[in-house]
């Protein structure tokens, strides 16, 4: 997994609540058995003019944008930071979700709302992408969005090690806002580290114990 | 010290843990096509091996062509079913493929086959997984790194434990009314983000009264209140769904005597253990009806369509796009509004109990006309169950589609879909854009308001269909 220790990138609003896994991935997507070409499927059905979203086995194919998504905005052309409204990412388990915002460029997601800013199977995502969650109060939250409305729009510093978000924005000074992480998240996206074989490095004989004091029944009977 | 049902099954499955995190063990792991190709894939990349495969169970069914199951026309389906066949091969793992007598939606052949028991952590890359929890498991659904991660370790990392809310349902469950009631009530009134970091447990006399079907519906979609997973301790219900019928991998002789004792002590000692307690009253539900495009935004049958200012849980802006998508304009009575097609299924509604009580609704009438009805059992085995029951006959009958057991219409992935501008009575569990096809409409019910929004055309009020004392 890429690291992730700190990022300067422009800023993307797109403010809806609830959006839900099947809206940033339509589920015909799912049947790609590759881990990859997802990032020009984003939104796919919002993104594109209805009945214009690229073909399941060629995503990189000429679609039609629709010019009324806010993130087909040209002025968010090449932002790496996505600001989103609460609750988002709910609905589906699909890892689908993270892997087409991370391959669409963008290396932060900020939402308002701590501990309801994401639904918890996508959070759960984000970090083991190294797409980083950031949740911040909803004052916070509001500052960059009106940041970004405003003439010259914004860009932000997003740095994990001393967990801030730091706003530019045309005119002002910086500003400086405070974030959580759980401490072994940020710890496996500081280093870039592989889950598993951290797993199974710090932890083969304590695995190997709970599995030799567990009951009978606990292991499937055979048919 | 007063625990709950959720804490303990917790605590005895942790492996490690410090205050910020817990390496979780996974007793059982199921699998299915469209989540795990890239796991197995990141498997031969690295030259692991999965951990236990006797702890693992594929089938096939999100992309199961449901009029003939062995005709997977569309190129990239066929691959990646084809892909979970070779994958099961190479690293030994049980599949319950198309035709096996076996094969269905994975939320329902787990408890079929006794792979789903109390206290068990349960895993699969699929938000419902929640539903296992039905037997007092603590399921939930994970991405397509985490199935890697189990694959490899039989582990998972959690964050700090979540927190517990008790769901009390009091009362009992007028006539007419079904568990698909309940819980969208559920989500209606807490909100798709309302169970966010949190472990739902439901519990009180109209749960208690629930067949294990029930309860499986109602913690299946405890995920669409955005809840890390939905329990309901086990009681003799839960043991006799278990020990009655012939559950090839459920334990038996000393092994059961020894799992029943322990099941005995799967329970929350008291309700002051919750961290939240929330009181639903099901005897002043009626049926309910989803008008928008995420499940909390519900509304009695005998309701209207709101105002967009009106709507909990959402902004003005929010409530009028979800307007917008679905056609409808505020203060419409509910029962105005036609539908063009109708699903009977999935893994939320497409069990055995699910297609009875659609069937008392259809026994006797017609689908009306311009109605498709499609009827899908959600395993070979629950088809195999309503064909010796005469259920498909009744089905066929009224006019509507018998078919065969897969995913069907809940999600766009097989031939089964909404066209654009199509609207839905789904007895499903989402009602998002695009969610049965793109521009297609979901309004998510019960089956039996399911059945009798064929044979009417519109929304109805089933109690209407059942006879007897309605209330109206």
């Amino acid at each position: 997994m890429e690291p992730f220790v700190s990022h300067r990138g422009r800023v993307a609003v797109l403010d809806w609540t609830n959006v839900n896994t099947d809206l940033i991935i339509p589920a015909r997507y799912l049947k790609r058995i590759e881990r990859t070409g997802f990032g020009p499927l984003l939104f796919a059905d919002k993104r594109y003019v209805a009945g214009g979203a690229p073909p399941i086995d060629n995503p990189d194919a000429k679609a039609t944008l629709n010019a009324d998504f806010p993130l087909n905005d040209s002025k968010y052309q090449g932002a790496t930071i996505l600001v989103v409204g609460r609750n988002f990412g709910c609905g589906s388990s699909r890892e689908h979700a993270v892997w087409a915002v991370a391959q669409a460029g963008y290396r932060a997601v900020i939402a308002p709302g701590k501990g309801e800013g994401f639904a918890d199977i996508f959070e759960g995502n984000a970090f083991n992408n190294g797409l980083l969650p950031i949740e911040l109060s909803e004052e916070d939250w509001q500052q960059i969005v009106d940041a970004e409305r405003a003439p010259g729009g914004a860009e932000v510093t997003v740095d994990l090690r001393d967990q801030s978000v730091t706003l530019h924005s045309a005119g002002k000074a910086d500003r400086r806002f405070a974030f959580d992480v759980p401490e072994s998240d940020r710890d496996r996206l500081l280093k870039g580290l592989d889950a598993i074989a951290e797993t199974l490095l710090n932890n083969e004989d304590a695995i190997r114990a709970h599995e030799q004091q567990a009951a009978a029944w606990l292991t499937p009977q055979p048919a | 010290m007063s625990e709950t049902l959720f804490a303990k099954v917790w605590q005895r499955h942790q492996v490690t843990t410090t205050d910020e995190a817990t390496l979780l063990y996974i007793d059982r792991h199921l699998v299915h096509e469209v989540t795990s190709p890239q796991a197995f894939e990141g498997l031969r990349l690295t030259g692991r091996k999965v951990r236990r495969p006797a702890l693992t169970f594929a089938t096939l069914d999100h992309n199961v062509p449901t009029d003939n199951q062995l005709d997977i026309r569309e190129p990239m389906s066929r691959r990646q079913v084809e892909a979970m066949r070779k994958n099961c091969s190479d690293f030994g793992i049980t599949l319950y493929d198309i035709g096996s007598g076996r094969q269905g939606i994975v939320h329902v052949i787990g408890p079929e086959l006794g792979i789903t028991l109390p206290g068990l952590t349960m895993v699969c890359g699929d938000s419902h997984t929640s539903t296992h929890g039905a037997f007092g498991a603590l399921a939930f659904g994970i991405g397509t790194s985490e199935v890697e991660h189990v694959l490899a370790t039989q582990t998972l990392w959690q964050g700090r434990r979540p927190k517990s809310l008790g769901i009390e349902v009091t009362g009992k469950l007028p006539p007419g009314l079904e568990p698909k009631d309940i819980i969208l009530a559920v989500i209606r009134a807490i909100g798709t983000g309302g169970g966010t970091g949190h472990v739902i447990e439901f519990f009180g006399p109209a749960i208690s009264a629930l067949s294990m079907e029930g309860r499986m519906t109602i913690c299946n979609m405890s995920i669409e209140a955005g809840a890390r997973a939905g329990m309901i301790g086990p009681d003799d219900t839960t043991i006799e769904y278990i020990t009655k019928v012939d559950r090839p991998f459920a334990p038996k002789g000393a092994a059961l005597e020894a799992a029943l004792a322990d099941w005995k002590t799967l329970k929350t000692d008291d309700p002051s253990a919750f961290d939240r307690h929330v009181q639903i009253d099901a005897s002043k539900l009626v049926p309910q009806v989803t008008w928008g495009t995420n499940p909390a935004m519900t509304i009695d049958v005998t309701g209207r369509i709101p105002d967009p200012a009106q709507v909990p849980f959402a902004s003005r802006e929010d409530a009028q796009r979800a307007l917008e998508y679905m056609g409808l304009t505020p203060n419409t009575p509910v029962s105005d509004i036609a539908v063009d097609v109708v699903f009977i299924g999935s893994c939320t509604n497409g069990r055995i109990e699910d297609l009875r009580s659609a069937a008392k609704v259809f026994q006797g009438r017609k689908v009306a006309q311009g109605v498709r009805t499609l009827v899908v059992p959600g395993s070979e085995q629950v088809r195999h169950q309503a064909e010796a029951e005469g259920l498909d006959r009744i089905f066929n009958e009224a006019g509507a589609e018998w078919r065969q057991a897969g995913c069907s219409m809940c999600l766009a992935m097989n031939p089964d879909k909404l066209t654009p501008g199509q609207r839905a009575a789904s007895t499903s569990n989402r009602n998002f854009e695009g969610r049965q096809g793109p521009g297609g409409r979901t309004h998510l019910v019960s089956p039996a308001m399911a059945a009798a929004a064929a044979v009417t055309g519109r929304f109805t009020d089933v109690r209407q269909l059942l006879g007897g004392s309605n209330g109206h």
